[in-house]
């Protein structure tokens, strides 16, 4: 006679909850991109090293073709106590991968009793994005994210940029990494600094660090009215966050205007 | 012998007398609702005995490290399952026990020819207060009863834990902080067990003194925080001081 307790299925993975998801028929459905409306599209984001850690910035705002929908926009996400995803392109597709990441790296965490290995979140992320690949390939639901994960294998323990392209391709950034439509002026700013810097950016401490990546971006948003910018006047501010060796710390409006000033 | 009800009932007797012999001398655990959040204590013998379930969920428990296990995965997929079709805030340890594991086991127990879980559990969810706590305890035949906050203990026998609950109760109430609190459980785990590695005094007994008397026995204990910034709240304490709570989420167990 069966018992109520099913012996589990035979997972391809331990602990793999996208696995759960499918045998509970619940695994997100690719849908058709034709006659699609013009998509919201979130930018712009960006992540470099300081000499604490790795510091993670996106400016707040949404647009749709012309129309900016918010400027209230959180770009960048806590999957997990040791992991940052920075998403530009499609919110609508990047929220979601973002909300099955989250779940699914604290799912093998508690059911596994150990963290996922930053190669393996690296990875996850990666198969997300191939999994979106029809409606990439169709110009919709584009998602080109950053993420900064915190590799425990070293010791101590030592924060990592991470880059994608929309198919799911993943590169390592040595310094620093940025994407969306202000990715342009972000990279180019951040290159200019780390060559001729004094100090360049992997040298400042929070405050300065803080306080120039709201500027970077101020200047980005000078050159592209889909980044939202910063504007401390009308106590506009980014979403920055910071991953060191002991986890995630979020850098408050309130710091951030008194660090600009 | 299903065909007889007689027969029925008396196998369905055996069953739990096999299983109540079964669990005897298995090592107590205890949770307490606090301003901080609720602590949950139990003491190994290298087996976990306190796990992380959801975001403000945990369960502890004794009986067989197979059963603990398997009735373990069920939750958290269960969890995990709810908290992405819906939002995480939609977990509750109610809907839990009492539309899952509650029925699934009480199927399991009445099930005369499969082998019985041998488990009995205790289940935890933070709320923004103590009053708001939700503590469970969950028997092996799929029973359980729901507490508001305070203490639970769920031990090898169900006739012991009352009187150690209310001892605990008042204990507990003259007191305050993690630290406290957690010595207090340890004394009435010493009460309960003891066995050889028990001391003379345990209520005299501070807090060393008690760790020290377990001997190759480890004491593992977890925060349910009431409040932190991120949310999952699940905090594993440092065993040899038990009041120091780890970063949440990133160790699940000592």
């Amino acid at each position: 006679m069966p018992r109520p307790f099913p012996p589990p299925p035979v997972p391809t993975v331990a602990g793999d909850f996208f696995a759960l998801l499918a045998q509970h028929q619940l695994a997100p459905v690719a849908g058709d991109a034709a006659n699609a409306p013009v998509q919201t599209t979130a930018t712009t984001v960006f992540a470099f090293h300081f000499a604490g850690g790795v510091l993670v910035a996106g400016d707040r705002r949404a647009t749709a073709g012309n129309v900016i929908v918010t400027d209230r926009v959180e770009k960048v996400i806590e999957l997990d106590a040791t992991s940052l995803l920075a998403i530009a392109g499609v919110p609508a597709t990047a929220f979601e991968m973002a909300r099955a990441l989250r779940t699914s790296f604290e799912y093998y965490r508690r059911s596994q009793l150990q963290p996922l290995s930053l190669p393996a979140r690296v990875r996850a992320l990666s198969r997300a994005l191939r999994d979106n690949l029809a409606l990439t390939l169709q110009g919709v639901g584009v998602v080109a994210p950053l993420f900064a994960g915190l590799d425990t294998s070293a010791s101590p323990a030592r924060p990592e940029i991470f880059f994608y392209d929309p198919l799911g391709a993943q590169f390592q950034a040595v310094g620093y990494a940025a994407s969306g439509s202000g990715a342009g002026t972000i990279r180019s700013l951040l290159s200019y600094h780390e060559r001729f810097g004094s100090p360049p950016p992997a040298q400042l401490e929070l405050p300065e660090a803080v306080r120039f990546a709201l500027r970077i971006l101020m200047v980005a948003a000078e050159f592209d009215s889909a980044t939202g910018g910063v504007a401390p006047e009308s106590a506009r501010f980014a979403t920055l966050k910071v991953l060191t060796a002991s986890g995630i710390q979020s850098v408050s409006e309130s710091d951030q205007q008194r660090w600009i000033a | 012998m299903t065909e007889d009800p007689y027969r029925w009932l008396e196998a369905i007797a055996n069953r739990r007398e096999y299983i109540r012999n079964q669990l005897a001398g298995g090592s107590p655990v205890f949770a307490v609702s606090l301003a901080e959040g609720i602590l949950l204590l139990g003491v190994g013998t290298g087996q976990s005995k306190v796990f992380e379930v959801f975001d403000r969920q945990a369960l502890a428990g004794l009986g067989h490290p197979a059963d603990l296990e398997r009735i373990r995965q069920s939750i958290i997929d269960a969890a995990h399952l709810e908290g992405f079709t819906r939002a995480p805030e939609d977990v509750a340890l109610r809907r839990l026990v009492g539309q899952g594991l509650g029925p699934q086991l009480k199927a399991a127990f009445e099930q005369i020819f499969a082998p019985p879980f041998l488990i009995r559990l205790l289940l935890a969810e933070v709320g923004p207060t103590p009053a708001s706590d939700v503590l469970v305890k969950l028997g092996f035949d799929g029973s359980f009863t729901l507490h508001p906050g305070g203490v639970v203990v769920v031990a090898d026998n169900p006739e012991r834990e009352s009187a150690i609950e209310a001892q605990l109760a008042t204990a507990l109430k003259n007191t305050s902080g993690v630290p406290n609190a957690a010595r207090a459980l340890l004394v009435a785990w010493h009460q309960l067990q003891s066995g050889p590695a028990a001391i003379a005094d345990p209520a005299s007994a501070d807090l060393p003194t008690l760790l020290d008397a377990l001997g190759e026995r480890t004491v593992e204990a977890a925060l349910l925080l009431r409040s932190h910034d991120r949310m999952a709240r699940y905090a594993a304490l440092d065993p040899a001081r038990l009041g120091f709570p780890l970063r949440p989420s990133q160790h699940t167990a000592l």
